[in-house]
């Protein structure tokens, strides 16, 4: 399983305008293309990951994540704000690029795990933060999830 | 959407959510949570456990004791449908049925109120 058989242009914003924290989480939100009342019930869902702790997990890196019934097969996306924003990171640092993965509650493939994890490990990497800065489109994002091999 | 199975709906998602913290196995949701974003995973699913009593006390009385006596039976209240199907027993839902989530329906063969997903 590779990470880029989930991610396709069209979920890949590099300029999220919002400078709060919800306004960037309902921008991503926006990117699944979901009913207003889907956006609406995930984007509490994903409040409330984020208040048992922050997904900022530190190096200007984001993970929002949940399970939630309102779709039918897991969702990612990935977002790039303007300006950094205050995420309540775990490094205390604020937050420029965000990936976004929301499943149902049951998979029959049982990817959300594997695919979080997955993200987990290449924001590890220690030249992501810069290359992801670096990038201009979509295709050059998933070209660098092609080049990360994850 | 009809608001009693708009909080159905949280509540399940909570319970989802809670169920996985507690289960820790390797490569668990208890495992990256705790590694990966450093959340405590037995204060996180008090602190869900929590929530959830609180949004119980909202169900109205009939639909309180009908998710009481689905979840007596079954893990879950809410199953979704997809495709027409019920996947809560995985028998089809009759088509008679409107497909909408605007009034509070359950299965005929399994009981579990049904959320009619995009
Ligand atoms: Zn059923």
């Amino acid at each position: 399983m590779q990470l880029t058989e989930f991610f396709t242009e069209d979920v890949i914003k590099l300029d999220l305008q919002g400078d709060h924290k919800d306004d960037i989480l309902k921008e991503l939100i926006s990117l699944l293309k979901l009913s207003e009342k889907s956006e609406g019930i995930l984007f509490k869902m994903l409040k409330r990951r984020e208040n048992l702790g922050s997904t900022g997990i530190g190096r200007g890196i984001a993970i929002p994540h949940c399970r939630s019934l309102v779709v039918n097969h897991l969702r990612v996306a990935f977002g790039r704000a303007k300006d950094p924003i205050d995420f309540k990171a775990i490094d205390d640092k604020p937050v420029s690029f965000f990936f976004l993965i929301v499943a149902p509650p049951l998979e029959v493939s049982n990817q959300y795990l594997p695919v979080l994890g997955k993200i987990a490990q290449l924001c590890r990497e220690p030249d992501v933060p810069e290359k992801l800065a670096k990038i201009e489109t979509p295709a050059q994002f998933l070209e660098l999830l092609d080049q990360k091999q994850v | 959407m009809h608001p009693q199975l708009e909080i159905l709906l949280e509540l399940q998602d909570l319970k989802t959510q809670q169920r996985e913290l507690v289960e820790a196995a390797e490569d668990s949701s208890h495992e990256i949570e705790r590694k990966v974003f450093r959340v405590r995973p037995e204060d996180a699913a008090a602190q869900l456990q929590a929530k959830i009593e609180e949004m119980e006390a909202t169900l109205a009385p009939d639909i309180a004791n009908r998710y009481r006596v689905i979840l007596d039976r079954r893990a879950r209240a809410v199953a979704p449908v997809l495709s027409g199907i019920c996947y809560g027993c995985f028998m089809t839902v009759p088509t008679a049925l409107p497909q909408s989530n605007e009034e509070i329906r359950w299965c005929e063969h399994c009981g579990s109120f049904l959320y009619f997903v995009d």
